[in-house]
């Protein structure tokens, strides 16, 4: 009844879905897996109307559709739970169930509450949830509002015709286990009343639940398993895939790093809804990985470390020197680098020159007596162009106007040219091409050899392996397991997605 | 050329059309002494203008330059009997811990600029009606030639002492914004906060610090006024705070900061000096002239923001 035949979906740079076919039957649940970027939101996007497929077709009941947003996709049937709780605490339970569409309660412009509660009694009985429609949306537990989103995607139900399907985005992810199992009985007593597609990291979860289970890699399905049949191992195999080749990474340049000089003491540090009690060491010449799903509390550590974030309990030694005030400005001082993941926000700051970006972590260096040495500045960023072959006109352009990969070098070179010696990367490559890749990856061996301590959130998994002389697997917030990557002792994907789902 | 870099040149485009226009329609007007006039009538609102491009660069308003500009004519008439030139001191001190204390409140405690530098202008326009009691001051005539004679008038040249003196605050302000590391972290902190906070600057001194020069400049403007007006009441700025923010705007430097600078604001202020003259040739009534400055302010803001970085207006 739902159907995509061979969509495309393509950004700049990215060729986010290849040709990608999928149906789900009347009353089916359709499981959904893969890494992060192997293309799931993008999909769950086409379907629910927040993005249009370039190529090929959506197919409602056999007839080509196509949604300009998901409130067109809504009027076909399809609703969307969202993971990111879209629920607007303010306002009541009725409001949020019926927002958008509470014209059926209006008579001369008033609202008829009472038929909106009436109306909203009955679409919670759906889900199996007592509460009164009127209550305030943020006294509800996590739990609840999930249901109450389920809810208001239920109210389809009356205003379509024809079939529903659902797509569910992580909803396990703030429930406890008695909730999840409350959740899977009442999508499968809808089934009479829906499809379902449900999206999730947890893989036993969505072989318990999904008839049939799309594994996605690259932008690409890469399987379709069935439930029955599937295994938890086997899917993870599919998810990873191919063998990546030792050089792409540079292996060969992996030196040992220096176990008598640690840089960073990091002592049972926790910070409530982020992570628990993580301790960590990193030694000069080391690449220490966070690995780990969306949301395990990989960014919130290296926020932490790098002093944007002051943690609750526990804490950070900096070169021997207990850390008491959490500030960038301190980070900095004591030779800490970020490279965030968002490049354009955090990174750089688009509208300033190469030359001012480099130097604005460091222009106590450059200048005398606050005023500015900007010929040595220039000459500065002139080095690091030619050394890191940035590809930039000259120091005097904006950094706005060059490729993501010349602006992470440049973002790199700040710190390096300032003489950061622990550099925090958090997902350095992401949306670099190959070539940039490679050359963010010579330049993490470059800064080890110079005896500089790096913690990297990479972009996949290969890249974590492929870099790292120390792995540490985080799930919800709390390191799982610590793993020694020598060259050619490394672990697999499979080790490590074990403990990370 | 496209839109966006011929955008860059809009300010002294406009000001250039604006001043052949004028000039075709009344020939007078262009003569040398008129305009010389009309460039040193127009200081005190550049000088303010001048701070206010400073906060309007790190992305805030300062709401408050007028009521701190009041409040300086007031302070200046009452202290120069007591401390003479020194009396210019004190208002400019005051000033910047007015502006400071806007910058402390919107820094430290989170309030967002054009609201705590509202409720510091109502601080200081208390402060202007206490200390004159509410009514209009006045300097005496020697005394004040003695302290700032050297302000106002014009010497052997021809050439007005406040022009001269709004030189050479514009040299100063534009080298604090080019070539100093403060005037960088400004820069960083207009075009990209969160990029200047992970990048170590201490973003929250440098913010009360352009809050600072703001109610300094604007103390300087309101001395400058008091002066040649020969006296004070807090109300004698009244007008002010809006050509001020339209110069700043017409002048390139929008709402979201990170771009335009002094130089801007130069062009911004003649724009408006040349506005205002044009309606008194035109015979718009002074009482009207406050709508066209809305009218102007509404369209260079549409005009200038960048709608990436505010995407949410409320």
């Amino acid at each position: 009844m739902f159907e995509l035949q061979k969509v495309e979906k393509k950004f700049p740079g990215v060729h986010a879905l290849k040709g990608i076919d999928f149906t789900i039957k009347r009353g089916e649940i359709v499981g959904l897996v893969g890494e992060n970027g192997a293309g799931k939101s993008t999909l769950m996007k086409v379907i629910y109307g927040a993005y249009q497929h370039d190529g090929g077709q959506v197919l409602v009941d056999g007839r080509a559709v196509r949604f300009h947003n998901p409130r067109q996709a809504m009027d076909m049937g399809v609703g969307m739970v969202f993971q990111e709780q879209s629920l607007i605490p303010n306002l009541t339970v009725m409001e949020n169930i019926f927002l958008g569409f509470e014209q059926q309660f209006v008579r001369l412009g008033v609202v008829n509450w009472r038929k909106m509660a009436t109306a909203a009694r009955q679409q919670l009985d759906k889900v199996k949830l007592s509460i009164d429609p009127a209550m305030v949306t943020s006294k509800l537990s996590f739990a609840q509002r999930q249901l109450v989103e389920l809810a208001k995607v239920l109210t389809l139900e009356e205003r379509v015709q024809g079939d529903l399907v659902i797509l569910l985005d992580e909803p396990t992810s703030v429930l406890a286990k008695e909730e999840i199992e409350l959740l899977f009985s009442l999508v499968r007593d809808l089934r009479n009343r829906a499809s379902f597609i449900f999206v999730s990291h947890r893989l036993d979860e969505v072989i318990e639940l999904s008839d049939r289970i799309y594994v996605m890699k690259d932008g690409s399905v890469v399987d379709v398993v069935d439930g029955k049949d599937a295994d938890v191992a086997s899917i993870q195999h599919k998810m990873v895939g191919r063998n990546i080749s030792k050089e792409y990474y540079r292996e060969e340049k992996q030196k040992p790093f220096d176990a008598a000089k640690p840089l960073l003491e990091v002592h049972g540090i926790s910070l409530a809804g982020r992570y628990k009690d993580i301790s960590l060491k990193l030694h000069a010449g080391e690449v220490l990985c966070l690995v780990g799903v969306e949301g395990s509390g990989r960014e919130a550590i290296l926020r932490t470390i790098f002093g944007l974030q002051k943690p609750h309990l526990g804490h950070v030694t900096l070169k021997g020197r207990r850390v008491e005030t959490f500030s960038a400005a301190h980070g900095v001082e004591c030779g800490v680098g970020y490279v965030p993941r968002e490049r354009k926000v955090e990174g750089m700051v688009g509208g300033m020159t190469v030359y001012e970006n480099m130097t604005l972590s460091q222009m106590r260096n450059y200048s005398n007596a606050g005023v500015l040495e900007i010929g040595r500045e220039k000459e500065l960023a002139r080095d690091w162009i030619k050394r890191l072959s940035i590809k930039a006109s000259s120091e005097n352009v904006d950094c706005a106007n060059l490729s993501g990969g010349n602006q992470q070098k440049v973002v790199l070179a700040k710190w390096r040219s300032g003489g950061s010696d622990i550099i925090l990367l958090d997902h350095p490559t992401r949306g670099l091409d190959i070539g940039a890749k490679e050359d963010v990856y010579d330049m993490v061996r470059d800064m080890c050899g110079a005896g500089v301590g790096i913690i990297l959130v990479a972009d996949t998994l290969e890249e974590a392996i492929g870099l790292s002389h120390t792995i540490a697997v985080i799930r919800d917030g709390e390191i799982r397991k610590w793993y020694d990557c020598p060259p050619g002792g490394k672990p697999s994907l499979y080790d490590l997605i074990h403990y990370m789902t | 050329m496209s839109f966006g870099r011929l955008k860059r040149h809009f300010p002294w485009i406009t000001l250039v059309v604006l001043v052949l226009i004028v000039g075709t329609v009344h020939p007078s007007f262009l003569r040398p002494q008129n305009l010389i006039e009309l460039a040193g009538d127009i200081v005190p609102l550049f000088i303010m203008a001048l701070g206010m491009t400073l906060v309007i660069y790190i992305g805030g308003i300062d709401l408050s330059a007028q009521s701190v500009a009041n409040m300086t004519t007031v302070l200046a008439t009452i202290s120069l009997p007591m401390f003479g030139v020194f009396s210019g001191l004190l208002v400019i001190l005051a000033g910047l811990v007015f502006g400071a204390l806007s910058g402390f409140v919107t820094t430290r405690l989170k309030v967002p600029s054009f609201i705590a530098t509202l409720a510091v202008g109502g601080l200081a326009l208390s402060v202007g009606q206490y200390a004159s009691s509410q009514r209009a001051l006045y300097m005496d005539a020697g005394e004040r030639d003695h302290a700032f004679g050297w302000m106002v008038g014009s010497g052997w040249s021809g050439v007005p002492h406040e022009l001269i003196l709004a030189l050479v605050l514009v040299v100063l302000a534009w080298f604090l914004q080019n070539r100093t590391t403060t005037g960088r972290a400004l820069k960083a902190i207009g075009a990209g906060e969160p990029a200047a906070v992970a990048s170590g600057l201490k973003v929250e001194r440098y913010k009360i610090l352009a809050f600072a020069f703001s109610g300094m400049l604007a103390a300087i403007a309101g001395l400058l006024f008091s002066v040649k007006l020969s006296g004070g009441s807090p109300t004698l700025a009244e007008g002010f705070l809006l050509p001020a923010i339209v110069a700043v705007l017409v002048g390139g430097t929008p709402l979201t900061g990170g771009v335009g600078g002094v130089l801007n604001t130069l062009v911004g202020v003649l724009i408006v000096a040349v506005v205002r003259a044009s309606m008194l040739y035109f015979g718009v009534p002074a009482t009207s002239q406050q709508i066209v400055f809305g009218i102007v302010l509404i369209a260079a803001i549409a005009l200038t923001i960048d709608r990436s970085k505010m995407r949410i207006v409320k």
